[in-house]
């Protein structure tokens, strides 16, 4: 798909992408896996002063190696505070956090997330998912919340099976009625095909770009709903040399992230 | 105040403040104690079947392992709390040694995915009718812990609404009495027996952690027994020279437990990393969905050995751990 140099796979390429959009000297939450990277790549490029908070406790680390878990001891390591998972969820609770980062099984169009189970029966699942970790709270909680997950119309769907973390639920003003903090909600959707964004008035998901080589077309083919799509799409950058090198070598070294997306690679 | 909203979960520790209460005043009386024990006669004095459980650390880092084998190999039964639950909670799903769980997070393994036969157990379990869940968040079960520390009945919180964990879950939604905006209250969770692995602590169960600290300063203020295993037993002497470090005071410990490595194949902050290689192992076999490669797990390393030491060996012994400590180390060096 890309060009054939430059030889990355999907998560190296959704990493790069995303780390581009961190801003600068605000405080994050990130969860394991792809936020992590991005994060990590985000700090070593355009996003020095990024404050990672980690939900077990871990406020700003300063190790050079990807943490594998959100409590592991990278996430404390020369860290200027080793809190408790209250802290770090009170700390968004009273709106310190400017940045949640996070995944899910499936989407809809306002941005609620399912972590939970598959399936129309919560007491007879298809599949059973591990529940909503710390996502309902950073979802609830933090100012802007980031959203990273594979696309296809199974998980980008017009109705989640549970609904484990709000989005903007049933649309404008639906966060509000429900009792939750003002001012808060889904920010950003990263995918392996684009990139998305809520329109103000309807709370929709609009497609913001989309990746190297991926068409709208196929952006809406994979889109199990109505995407509100502009009538300029611009096309991000692929990774650069350098991105991929930090990734590769100092993020994460032994590529326990960066294989998982190694049966999808572009070339 | 007027309920506004409820959810249908169950709420499966029914310990209220002033049971606890109750709980506390024997206690008291043991504080002074020689806690010293070995985990078979902690488990035999502090934990009975059917108790409502909870685990220290977080994930994979700084599990009470040892402990968790030697009930798994005991046949004990639980109740548990479980906000970030992986590979502990992992292993009582695949023996059935769970009953019922309060689910902040279950069943992943981190980077390692979902384990699938375990998965799959789960599920069948649960359309019988014989696992029950209540589900909520990681951050509601902290708080849930925490209210419990503080000795209360609830906590108001501004998560959860509009979702429908907050319809599985037992939280209710209220206006609040002094401003009439909605809030979600999340009753206190008090637990029979809570079990934390530390890094130092003294024959009393004065306790030290390094790294982080997850939601273990409220599990130990609120399970009716504790029991601490701990990398190294140190004087009283060395707690005194900074009592800021001491997390767990001994008011609340009922047995001390010396295990080093006792959190293996989990992470120990400052001593050793995560064993990838062993957990990517148990990952391996949990890829079977016949369950038949995770019954070799089993046997291999929890029922075919006699105690956490020998697991140990099987994993490596000296050899891996100085590697593990070399992984841990590397950042310093």
């Amino acid at each position: 798909m890309a060009s054939n140099d430059k030889k990355y796979n999907n998560i190296e390429l959704m990493a790069s992408v995303a780390s581009r959009y961190l801003e600068d000297g605000k405080v994050m939450f990130a969860g394991t896996g792809i936020p992590m990277l991005a994060a990590a790549l985000a700090q070593k490029t355009s996003a020095p002063n990024l404050v990672l908070v980690y939900e077990a406790g871990g406020i700003s680390p300063a190790a050079s190696m990807l943490p594998l878990s959100v409590a592991d001891s990278r996430t404390t390591y020369r860290a200027i505070c080793n809190a408790s998972m209250p802290e770090a969820m009170e700390m968004n609770q009273k709106g310190l956090v400017t940045y949640a980062f996070l995944g899910g099984a499936q989407i809809d169009p306002y941005g609620n997330l399912n972590s939970t189970m598959i399936g129309t029966d919560y007491y007879n699942p298809k599949v059973r998912l591990p529940g909503s970790g710390g996502a309902n709270e950073l979802g609830s909680l933090a100012w802007k919340t980031l959203i990273i997950m594979n696309h296809s119309r199974k998980r980008f769907v017009e109705k989640v099976d549970f609904i484990t973390t709000p989005g903007y639920l049933d649309g404008p003003g639906g966060r509000e009625k429900a009792g939750l903090p003002p001012g808060t909600g889904p920010h950003l959707v990263f995918t392996e095909l684009g990139l998305f964004d809520f329109d103000e008035k309807t709370k929709r998901m609009r497609l913001k770009s989309v990746l190297p080589g991926v068409t709208v077309e196929k952006v809406v083919s994979e889109t199990g709903f109505q995407l509100i799509i502009p009538e300029t799409v611009p096309v991000e950058d692929e990774p650069t040399k350098e991105e991929l090198r930090l990734l590769r070598e100092e993020v994460d070294p032994w590529r326990v992230v960066l294989r998982r997306g190694d049966n999808n690679a572009q070339e | 105040m007027e309920v506004v909203e409820q959810g249908m979960g169950q709420l499966f520790s029914r310990t209220t403040p002033d049971d606890f209460r109750k709980a506390m005043l024997e206690k008291a009386d043991t504080m002074n104690n020689d806690k010293r024990m070995d985990l078979k006669e902690a488990i035999k004095r502090f934990v009975k079947n059917g108790d409502y459980l909870s685990i220290g650390g977080c994930s994979i880092v700084r599990l009470p392992m040892a402990f968790i084998h030697e009930v798994i190999r005991q046949g004990l039964r639980f109740r548990m709390a479980a906000g970030t639950r992986t590979f502990d909670i992992d292993l009582f799903l695949d023996n059935d040694r769970v009953l019922e769980i309060d689910i902040g997070y279950i069943l992943g393994l981190e980077m390692l995915g979902i384990p699938q036969a375990t998965r799959n157990r789960v599920r069948d379990r649960l359309k019988k009718g014989d696992l029950k869940f209540c589900e909520w968040s990681n951050g509601t079960m902290a708080w849930r812990h925490k209210a419990a520390a503080m000795g209360v009945p609830f906590l108001p919180v501004r998560t959860l609404a509009g979702t429908d964990t907050f319809k599985f879950s037992g939280a209710k939604k209220v206006k609040c009495p002094f401003t009439g905006e909605l809030v979600v209250l999340v009753p206190a969770l008090y637990c029979d027996v809570s079990v934390i692995h530390v890094h130092r602590a003294d024959k009393y169960g004065n306790c030290q952690i390094d790294g982080m600290l997850n939601e273990d300063v409220e599990k130990a203020r609120s399970a009716k027994r504790v029991i601490i295993t701990t990398e190294k037993i140190i004087d009283t002497d060395e707690i005194r020279k900074d009592g800021s470090r001491t997390i767990i005071p001994q008011f609340y410990v009922d047995a001390v437990v010396e295990v080093p490595y006792g959190a293996f194949p989990t992470n120990m902050p400052n001593l050793y990393y995560l064993d990838l290689d062993h957990l990517q192992i148990y990952a391996d076999a949990a890829k079977d969905v016949s369950g038949k490669a995770l019954e070799n797990y089993y046997i291999e390393y929890i029922y075919g050995v006699k105690d956490f030491a020998e697991y140990l060996e099987k994993c490596g012994g000296k050899h891996r751990l100085n590697e593990l400590r070399g992984i841990e180390l590397m950042e310093r060096n």
